[in-house]
């Protein structure tokens, strides 16, 4: 599994260890997690055991990144990434994002996301990333657009959550727009090794 | 699926296509919950597969698609009944109410067999699809059952 440690202002991604869990257990079953579309699909189990299971099968899987969300040496949320196969190997599809809601509007899922997109763009130098959001995930949307995502498609009453259908959006940010908006901002950041290693 | 104007718009270009490959991953198809996969046949002869993937039963949405694997017998209408009988077996058997797929821009002919059968457009990617030394479009595709009465729509 590629990966490694990433530095934001207020969060870190790491990569999880079981000892996370009973931090992740905290959380991740809340529904307002589990409604985030596909970030945590309703049909799947989320018990303990389940995701000590896909916390050890992420490691054997190539084509998968996971990381924890730490902020203030807490566990505050999980992003994941998987690669497009070759010859398209330079995409990635964000497949989860969630914040603890214990931990909501404190500008961590921004800052989080930003962090990702450093990883995504400036450290392995991808061309592109997508994702796909349920219509009504308002903060989602908003750290999206922030980031400088732009929609390429509308699919309809895609997801079923709260007694309806909801609807979908496909999103895309290019390696152009990441430099053209981020160009200057992100190297304010910490370097990914740590201040000791960056001499 | 060796030939490569069959190939032109289908398939990955790093899996193995080896018999024991192949029958792998048939077997795999067979005993998962979430796809629907189908053998396409013209008379006594099998000519294509098609199938409903990655199905969502909580939304009841599956992604779809279908290779014809015998060029020559390309604009005959085979693609287009194939979708249709697949499309009336996702409302009529599995309560699927939304299928959705992904199509090479260029793939003229599999686009219009998909409209055919009712299929509209829900967007359009740029260079997503790599192939023959060029980036290509992808138009993506959403057929919808009629929602069904008493279930909310939310906006």
């Amino acid at each position: 599994m590629l990966g490694g440690t990433v530095r934001g202002k207020t969060t870190r991604l790491r990569l999880p260890t079981l000892d996370d869990l009973p931090q992740v257990d905290r959380w991740a079953a809340d529904m307002r997690v589990r409604r985030g579309g596909p970030m945590g699909r309703i049909g799947e189990p989320c018990a303990s055991s389940t995701w000590k299971e896909r916390f050890n099968d992420v490691v054997k899987d190539k084509d998968c990144v996971l990381w924890l969300i730490e902020a203030d040496s807490a566990a505050v949320g999980l992003a994941k990434i998987r690669f497009s196969g070759a010859p398209a190997a330079d995409a990635v599809d964000i497949q989860q994002f969630l914040i603890d809601p214990g931990h909501w509007h404190k500008g961590h899922g921004f800052d989080a996301a930003l962090t990702l997109h450093r990883w995504i763009f400036d450290i392995v130098h991808l061309r592109c990333v997508n994702i796909e959001l349920p219509v009504d995930q308002l903060s989602a949307l908003r750290i999206a657009e922030k980031l400088g995502y732009e929609r390429f498609a509308h699919g309809h009453e895609a997801f079923y959550r709260d007694s309806a259908y909801v609807d979908q959006y496909r999103m895309r940010m290019t390696l152009r727009t990441w430099d053209e908006r981020w160009g200057a901002e992100h190297r304010e950041y910490p370097a990914p090794l740590g201040p000791e290693l960056e001499a | 699926m060796l030939e490569p104007e069959t190939t032109r718009f289908w398939g990955w270009r790093t899996l193995s296509r080896g018999d024991d490959e192949i029958e792998k991953r048939f077997k795999e198809q067979a005993s998962g919950t979430t796809n629907v996969a189908w053998a396409i046949h013209l008379e006594e002869e099998h000519v294509g597969f098609t199938g409903i993937f990655d199905i969502d039963w909580v939304a009841r949405d599956g992604e779809s698609g279908i290779f014809i694997g015998r060029s020559d017998l390309y604009g005959r209408g085979i693609a287009s009944e194939a979708i249709r009988l697949r499309t009336a077996f996702a409302w009529d058997e599995l309560r699927i109410r939304r299928v959705h797929n992904w199509i090479v821009m260029r793939n003229r002919g599999s686009r219009r067999a998909n409209e055919k059968a009712g299929y509209r457009q829900m967007g359009r990617l740029r260079e997503a699809y790599f192939r023959t030394g060029q980036w290509h479009d992808e138009w993506l595709g959403e057929i919808l059952l009629d929602p069904s009465p008493g279930l909310p729509r939310k906006d």
